[in-house]
């Protein structure tokens, strides 16, 4: 092995440095996380001259707040999701009923009948734009409202030119 | 010369050592804060510990190719026994250094030992004994990382992930649901694993019919089997991709790396993909670097005979 020495006698220094070092491409992945979708599997394979592709979509919802995670399906048809890395389910039913279990917070408001509110994710920006309304959700409320004052600017300017 | 890692249940020295290493590293604050790393929240100190919690759950949302959803950084595919044997010892160096104590090794947990006790009795292993990692709860309520409020220094779980897959705040106790699956893992399926070439194979994926993705779990009619089993069996917080928070983690991944060593013993020293394997690999091929945080790179290829520097007072599975 030709390594640097801290990789075989750390300090908390080199800990410290080293997760510095790596900071940004961790906040990458992080962030990353927050702005994904509807997941989609896709398998594939070749038969006779054929070639297979099957694309699959899961959209779920619990007491009709959209779960955020990434569900997908393998090549044997088993259902499996990244919020439970270590479990695999032959029914996506079975597997929502055991993130309801792992994650009981997250879930905790519909369980009680409040209106909404289910995955966590929701749940926290629907907070967090209250807690810092000034600060926050009023700020992006305005921004977005420029937003929208400048495209209709924008749009009439072009509908002039058309004209 | 190498150091020993030993069963859990016959070395009451690494028993002790390691309970204080944890907490050691639980209280050990270096400098990098939630809000350095981008995760949400207020601004708080993340310790050396926790750091290791935020490196795995990294590595598993990091897709190798980022174009599929499926195969990761560290699990799902070829990689999975030399990332964690990446992590293992890193985190035993960490040990070493806050013991003071360079003759420390991580110790195991030989699970199918445990998986041959009839269902109703695995429960009652001496690993969930006060004196060892505790017992089961939410949070729970036994042993050397009970949470205690009052008690800043006492055990808690700070970052974990939530069903968005979002790393997330917190305070609270080590929360586990012992026997959550039916049965651990045996030493009839250990056994299976280790007969079983070669190391992976393609499509590289949870589909794949070598040793690694038997060992890992997601093949045989027992899945989720081994590895994986041995988390669901456990639940609580070793389900989600937080699941280093549990220092029985890192007891389960010893025992892994056992398992890899001796199946390494009898098959060679081979690994698979090789260098030449299409880019849509990369991460997981020979000499590519493997997803770090706490220090430099490692490749497959450093980890595949590391017996200079730990060995196990045995390798019967």
């Amino acid at each position: 092995m030709t390594s640097p020495s801290d990789l075989h006698s750390p300090t908390a220094q080199s800990v410290a440095t080293y997760v510095n070092r790596n900071a940004a491409r961790v906040k990458k992945t992080l962030a990353g996380m927050a702005h994904h979708g509807p997941s989609v599997s896709v398998r594939q394979t070749d038969y006779k001259g054929h070639h297979i592709e099957i694309r699959t979509t899961y959209e779920i919802t619990v007491d009709r707040m959209p779960v955020m995670g990434q569900v997908l399906v393998t090549d044997e048809g088993q259902v499996q999701c990244h919020a439970l890395p270590n479990y695999t389910f032959l029914s996506a039913l079975d597997l929502v009923k055991s993130l309801i279990d792992a994650f009981p917070e997250d879930f905790e408001r519909s369980a009680k009948g409040h209106p909404g509110g289910m995955s966590s994710m929701v749940v926290r920006k629907k907070s967090k734009a209250r807690r810092t309304k000034d600060k926050t959700g009023a700020l992006a409320r305005r921004k977005m409202s420029k937003r929208g004052t400048k495209k209709r600017a924008a749009k009439k300017s072009a509908t002039h030119k058309r004209k | 010369m190498a150091v020993t890692r030993s069963n859990i249940l016959n070395n009451a020295t690494a028993r002790q050592s390691y309970v204080r290493g944890v907490l050691l590293l639980k209280n050990e604050f270096t400098g990098p804060t939630t809000v350095s790393l981008g995760i949400p929240g207020p601004s708080q100190p993340v310790s050396t510990w926790d750091l290791f919690v935020v490196w795995h759950h990294t590595a598993m949302m990091t897709m190798t190719p980022p174009s599929q959803i499926s195969r990761n950084a560290a699990h799902r595919g070829p990689v999975f026994p030399a990332w964690h044997r990446f992590m293992l010892y890193q985190l035993e160096l960490n040990l070493r250094r806050v013991l003071h104590d360079n003759s420390f090794g991580l110790p195991y947990w030989d699970w199918a030992a445990d998986g041959d006790l009839p269902a109703g009795q695995q429960i009652q292993s001496k690993v969930w004994a006060a004196d060892c990692m505790g017992g089961s709860g939410s949070p729970i309520a036994t042993g050397p990382f009970v949470f205690d409020p009052a008690n800043a220094q006492s055990f808690r779980v700070r970052l974990v992930a939530n069903s968005a897959e979002q790393l997330v705040q917190t305070n609270r106790g080590l929360r586990r649901s012992l026997a959550s699956i039916n049965g651990l893992p045996t030493k009839t399926q250990t056994a299976a694993a280790i007969a079983i070439t070669p190391y992976d194979a393609s499509p590289w994926s949870v589909s794949s019919s070598g040793f690694r993705n038997r060992a890992e779990g997601w093949q045989g009619a027992d899945a989720p089997a081994l590895h994986n089993r041995v988390h669901v069996w456990i639940g609580g917080d070793m389900s989600p991709s937080t699941s280093p928070n549990d220092p029985v983690f890192y007891l389960n991944h010893c025992n892994v790396d056992r398992i890899w060593e001796r199946w390494m013993t009898e098959h060679g020293r081979n690994y698979l993909p090789p260098d030449s394997a299409p880019a849509s690999l990369k991460g997981h091929r020979l000499h590519d670097q493997l997803a770090s945080l706490v220090s430099a790179p490692m490749k497959p290829a450093d980890t595949l005979d590391m017996t200079s520097i730990d060995q196990y007072d045995s390798l019967s599975v």
